[in-house]
């Protein structure tokens, strides 16, 4: 019996992708954002500070028991759910949207923490029905942890983020083993639900849905981005236009290139190859956490894996999606990549969770002791609180 | 630990299916990144080289170059109009959102103290090519500009051009000629846009820069450069550069048309109107071309003001017209001469044809018709009646006389001299709003009056009166014929046509409109009488007798329905046409004096000066009184 976490080729790989995609960000964000000497304004030395803290978190996490997680998971979905309350009348407000605490030099998104607080607590809360059919009462109940964050984000508004709580939540339950009469009255009750989120819309919102639809129809207006970045994408042709080709991205014909349109600017510099190692990257993660959440010996640890996959899957293919004209545009970054240091942060730290899960997987909670961990007293109030439930 | 809780943390329940649909959501992630390939390859390898296209259309822009518009000068080289570098705005439709015009129109026309709608109205046109600058300004102050470039944040897709405006100099004296250009007409612009001339040009819009815009406009280079999404220029690509329009030299003097103009003016003050026109009798040139009063052009190229256009539009003398092919008059007492042509031509009288003149003529039917000299010339052969202005002998010669049963010429044949003099129809001199004037016949009395031709219109049509109708300049190429030989000239404006090099790039040829029907021994006769006219003892021209050169002319009166003047005479014009030298004519002249009455007072003296001023290169001093505002009897 493996006594301490060892990691194995497996963990080794999806570290490395993690480690090439953050790389491959930073190296766009060189080509498009401000200069380093613009200090913290400069995406690049914004995105490295955060990257540099998010890798210390990832390993710090990934040698935790994430067990502990689950122990202190209310506690962390309570303090995430306060933080975006607060953000609705403290918060900064950016492209329309108050999403952001002012923390000094840099910005805190908490609807970014709230993504795995509600992973953590949802998985905790499905791990306690484990074995046992999900009854209607619970499946019922488990909704009201998902709905809390949509209706604080709806009101933000972040319309994305608010899709992802939803995505989230439905994935988790659907692997805990929600039964499918359920997952699937929920599935036509949001289908239902489309024509009366239309009216709740504001227009730009609307704007963005018609356009994904036919982007031509303004495209001086809302439909610029869409087909600035599809221009971009396709520019890029199999092998890319290389630094001075690339001039949708370095004439600025695309915008917001730093976040939602990143992607574009990474396959109008390197083409259809360099697409498809960006995806192939996120494909390592996802057979990773994939693998993790299938081996996992633990419903927790399942349900928690299982919860960031979906987390991943949602926000590449939306994100990627909507810079190649398959997903309307949200707002959704490109994990591990758009500038962001909430998103960049909390993505890491979600990973670090996935691969304590693979490295405690069949260890024995706390014992032997890990080396990094809670001390020994909260270790121990904390199992009395996963004890009781 | 006991085995139990380590179990409920582990999860024993049902894992096989927990990993099923583990491996469903796998599938879900599979599907979402196999459909993200999928696309990826559809746009970046199907239809890579598209999107490619599509993003360096982008990146370039091809941009017209306007040439710089082809100058005027006078024969001598005069410069009668410049380009002068002045600032104009610009707007790029492409760059300027949709929703976004009608607030950078608001802010521009308050920097640029224009009209947010005309701007706004501009840029809208201009988005059937949207990729193509516009101008909105045609002309800003330098402050005004460097305004603008300072807030061009604030004003996507607006900028800053060097580009260059008309300023004509001798506007007093040439604006008639030389016309202005200014905006394309809002009913012309579709026109414009089929020949390639962009709506927001300066097209000409009056005289030579009208008549002529094809010539001085030139072609557009092209500028193709790279531009960031702002539509700020990063480099330029290639370049073909504009070919300057062609330059114009015209047959006008500009010192003689100035000197002429200055004689007009002493004489008319400002109360009186008239014409002078001096022409090269033997190739068409016109030297000298003046409508008395007229306009500087330069108030119009830089946009008239509205008060400015009223006090020309609501002037009685019609100061805007060029009357000297576009004012229409009877041309009296000088018509005769196509009387005279007509008759010796078609046998109808010989030279020694004499006819009693008693100072009127009365029809059977009660007409009374008279001569100017109510006392009567007696016994007038045709040199006499060309020299006296006889009006009797021409009432005779063309309509013929019922109680002698001389056969006079008839409508139909004085009409056909009166074409082949030129008469009726544009002389075709390349300048716009030429007009036709009247050869009247009876087909045309019936068409445009729907009244029976009478002897008493043949009478009238003979003596420049009634129902005929021309410009001043039809009248003096009818002059410059007789004292060429019989050749009609179509009359010469432009003497070349340069390039920006001063190379010779075309001549216009000198047209001839026809032999004039008439042979030169006849021609020769009729040119004594006109001598006679001037140089005679009896002759009605003789104020114009001067030292200087020996002319031959003719003086006319030409009566109008008008308010009469205290008199009771009916208002008239005062012509004098003629040429000189009498033998071998360098010049052909006409002298119109609009209502100035007599021929003989009111025109002569002023032709006489106009002649010695050709001839001795200077004003001659004034030797009559100036014209006095007609004094009309009320009603």
């Amino acid at each position: 019996m493996i006594d301490r976490p060892r990691p194995r080729p497996l963990d080794a790989a999806v570290v490395l992708s993690i480690l090439g995609l953050i790389a491959l960000g930073l190296i766009t964000l060189a080509r498009v954002g401000l200069p380093p000497s613009a200090g913290m304004d400069s995406q690049i030395v914004r995105q490295s500070v955060f990257a540099l803290v998010g890798v210390c978190l990832f390993v710090l996490m990934s040698y935790s028991d994430y067990r502990a997680l689950g122990m202190i998971a209310w506690v962390l979905f309570a303090i995430s759910i306060v933080g975006l309350t607060l953000v609705l009348f403290f918060g900064v407000t950016r492209f329309g949207a108050q999403r952001w605490f002012l923390l000094g030099p840099v910005q805190f998104q908490p609807s970014e923490l709230v993504k795995f607080t509600e992973i953590i607590v949802l998985a905790r809360y499905f791990a306690k029905y484990q074995g046992e059919p999900i009854k209607f009462r619970v499946f019922a109940v488990s909704a009201l942890i998902p709905a809390l964050p949509i209706g604080l984000t709806l009101l933000q508004p972040d319309f994305g983020t608010a899709m992802i709580f939803l995505f989230v939540w439905f994935g988790i339950a659907f692997i805990a083993g929600a039964r499918l009469l359920h997952l699937g009255a929920v599935g036509l009750l949001s289908v239902s639900a489309a024509p009366v989120a239309w009216f709740l819309m504001k227009p730009y919102m609307r704007e963005r849905v018609v356009t994904f639809f036919d982007p031509t129809i303004d495209p001086l207006g809302a439909g610029y981005n869409v087909l600035q970045a599809r221009i971009a994408v396709g520019s890029g042709g199999m092998w890319g236009r290389g630094g001075a080709g690339a001039t949708q991205s370095q004439l600025e014909f695309l915008r917001v290139r730093d976040t939602d349109f990143i992607f574009a600017v990474i396959a109008e510099h390197l083409g259809f190859v360099g697409s498809m190692i960006v995806l192939s990257l996120f494909g390592v993660i996802f057979a990773y956490a994939l693998t993790v959440a299938i081996r996992a010996t633990d419903d927790f640890g399942r349900f928690m894996a299982a919860g960031v996959l979906v987390l991943l899957v949602f926000e590449v293919f939306v994100s990627i999606g909507m810079n190649v004209g398959i997903a309307p545009v949200t707002g959704i970054t490109l994990p591990l990549m758009s500038s962001g240091g909430s998103s960049l942060v909390v993505t890491l730290i979600a990973l670090g969770a996935v691969v304590s899960i693979s490295l405690h997987r069949g260890l024995p909670m706390f014992n032997p002791p890990t080396r990094v961990g809670l001390p020994a007293r909260a270790r121990r109030i904390a199992a009395g609180i996963h004890e009781r439930a | 630990m006991s085995k139990s809780q380590e179990s409920s943390l582990r999860g024993t329940g049902k894992p096989a299916s927990k990993s099923r649909r583990s491996l469903l959501i796998g599938g879900v992630a599979v599907g979402g990144v196999a459909a993200l390939a999928g696309r990826l390859w559809q746009l970046q390898v199907t239809q890579g080289s598209e999107f490619a296209g599509q993003a360096e259309a982008n990146r370039t822009r091809s941009i017209a170059v306007p040439p710089v518009r082809g100058l005027i000068f006078d024969r001598g080289g005069t410069q009668l109009v410049r380009n002068v570098p002045v600032f104009s705005i610009w707007a790029t439709p492409a760059d300027i959102a949709e929703d976004d015009a009608q607030r950078v129109s608001t802010v521009l026309a308050e920097l640029i103290d224009g009209v947010p709608d005309e701007i706004e109205l501009a840029i809208s046109l201009g988005r059937s090519d949207p990729a193509e600058p516009i101008r909105v300004a045609r002309d800003v102050a330098r402050e005004t500009a460097l305004v603008v470039a300072e807030r061009s944040l604030e004003l996507p897709g607006i900028e800053i051009r060097d580009s260059t405006k008309r300023e004509y100099s001798k506007g007093e004296t040439f604006g008639a000629i030389v016309g202005f250009t200014g905006p394309i007409p809002a009913e012309r612009a579709a026109e414009y846009a089929r020949r390639g001339v962009r709506f927001d040009e300066d097209i000409g819009l009056a005289g030579v820069e009208k008549s002529f815009q094809s010539t001085f406009r030139g072609e557009d280079g092209r500028r193709l450069i790279e531009v960031d999404a702002l539509g700020s220029e990063v480099r330029e690509l290639a370049v073909t550069q504009p070919k300057s329009g062609k330059n114009i030299y015209l047959t006008i003097d500009a010192d003689l048309q100035e000197r002429a103009t200055e004689l007009l003016q002493r004489f008319l003050g400002d109360h009186g109107a008239g014409v002078a026109i001096i022409l090269d009798p033997n190739n068409g040139d016109v030297l000298t071309m003046v409508s008395y009063p007229s306009f500087n052009n330069q108030p119009f190229a830089e946009g008239i003001s509205s008060e400015e256009f009223e006090r020309l539009a609501s002037d009685p003398r019609r100061p805007l017209i060029n009357h000297t092919i576009s004012g229409l008059y009877p041309p009296g007492s000088t018509y005769k001469l196509v009387a005279a042509a007509g008759a010796l031509e078609e046998n109808v009288a010989e030279p020694s044809t004499s006819v009693e003149c008693a100072g009127h003529l009365i029809l059977p039917s009660g007409w009374v018709f008279y001569d100017w000299l109510l006392t009567g010339h007696g016994t007038v052969n045709l040199h006499r009646a060309i020299s006296e202005s006889c009006n009797v002998y021409f009432y005779n010669i063309s309509g013929g006389n019922p109680y002698t049963e001389f056969k006079g010429l008839g409508e139909r044949r004085l009409a056909q001299f009166g074409r082949s003099f030129g008469f009726g129809k544009p002389t075709g001199i390349d300048l716009p709003n030429e007009v036709a004037g009247v050869v009247p016949d009876h087909q045309w009395k019936t068409r445009n009056l729907d009244a029976p031709w009478v002897t008493g219109d043949t009478y009238q049509a003979a003596i420049g009166q009634g129902l005929v109708q021309a410009t001043p300049l039809q009248l003096v190429n009818m002059y410059a014929a007789i004292g060429n030989g019989g050749t009609l000239f179509k009359p010469r404006i432009v003497d070349r046509i340069e390039d920006a090099n001063g190379e010779v790039l075309e001549v216009p040829p000198v047209e001839d409109l026809g032999k004039v029907a008439v042979s030169a021994t006849n021609m020769s006769l009729i040119g004594r009488g006109l001598v006679e006219a001037v140089n005679g003892s009896q002759g009605t021209g003789s104020r114009a007798k001067t030292s200087v050169v020996t002319m031959a002319g003719k003086t006319g009166t030409a009566e109008y329905s008008g308010p009469k003047d205290a008199d009771g005479n009916p208002p008239s014009h005062a012509w004098f046409v003629g040429y000189a030298p009498a033998d071998s004519p360098r010049i052909a002249f006409v002298v119109l004096i609009k209502d100035g009455g007599e021929g003989s007072f009111a025109a002569a003296p002023v032709a006489r000066d106009l002649v010695e001023l050709y001839f001795t290169g200077s004003v001659p001093p004034m030797r009559y009184v100036p014209l006095k505002a007609p004094n009309r009897a009320s009603g």
